[in-house]
């Protein structure tokens, strides 16, 4: 039995698990930030719980520790997620290409915790060895 | 909401018979302007009848080649389809409900695999 085809809309369509988890995100200066690990949509009226009453869009993209709940199941609190909005996203492509740099974003705070409590102590570790 | 309770989640109709499980979501770049883009609207679950997997989308991009993973693939999710968000009574931690009347479109990705991210 073959379905009608649908409707195709105005914008780039993306299928979430096909276009958007797992990819890398890539800052203004294409470091890479971190990956895609979930995302958030919440109703246009910012209704946390939509159905299809209303139209929903995706709000923030989400990273955080999800190693252990992929291998033993489960997600992290919502709590313990890093959120990285949507408006700072500048492009879709193979990567997901951001108009801000890294180090402002909330998820790469560990990284300057490292760097700036154990790198820097390192002999040598506090200037760019270029 | 997070996506990850959507995905894998099963799909009920207005019955209460069960149709398959949520294998991915579809949004499409055409809701309100959230910063330098539009923000990705909702616009549909794809239901998969057979199973909570998809491998790759094969089910859905055209693609045909290796062919015997192709149909491999293409026979396992056969059944496969798109419902619109509007059509979704509710979302529980159980189950994703269907409306009454609602109605099923073919999964196939629109455009051409080289105009796709």
């Amino acid at each position: 039995m073959s379905l009608p085809p649908d409707e195709r809309p105005p914008g780039l369509v993306l299928d979430a698990r096909l276009h958007l988890l797992d990819r890398q995100i890539l800052d203004v200066d294409g470091v890479p930030v971190c990956t895609v690990d979930d995302l958030e949509v919440h109703g246009v009226d910012g209704s946390d719980r939509p159905d299809g009453a209303q139209p929903a869009v995706v709000t923030s993209l989400l990273s955080g520790a999800v190693l252990a709940t992929r291998v033993f199941g489960g997600r992290p609190p919502s709590s313990r997620w890093h959120r990285i909005r949507w408006a700072h996203v500048a492009d879709v492509g193979t990567t997901v290409k951001l108009g801000v740099r890294g180090s402002e974003l909330d998820v790469t705070w560990t990284e300057r915790w490292v760097r700036d409590h154990i790198i820097t102590r390192i002999p040598g570790g506090s200037h760019d060895p270029g | 909401m997070i996506l990850g309770d959507l995905l894998d989640s099963p799909v009920v109709d207005p019955g209460g018979a069960r149709l398959g499980f949520v294998v991915d979501v579809r949004f499409a770049l055409d809701g309100p302007l959230d910063g330098l883009l539009a923000a990705p609207r909702l616009h549909g679950l794809l239901v998969s009848p057979r199973t909570g997997t998809s491998f790759l989308g094969y089910e859905r991009n055209g693609v045909n080649a290796p062919a015997l993973l192709a149909r491999w693939f293409a026979w396992r999710h056969r059944g496969t389809f798109l419902v619109h968000w509007t059509d979704v009574e509710s979302v529980t931690g159980d189950a994703v409900a269907l409306r009454a009347g609602f109605r099923r479109f073919a999964a196939d990705l629109p455009g051409t695999p080289a105009q796709r991210p």
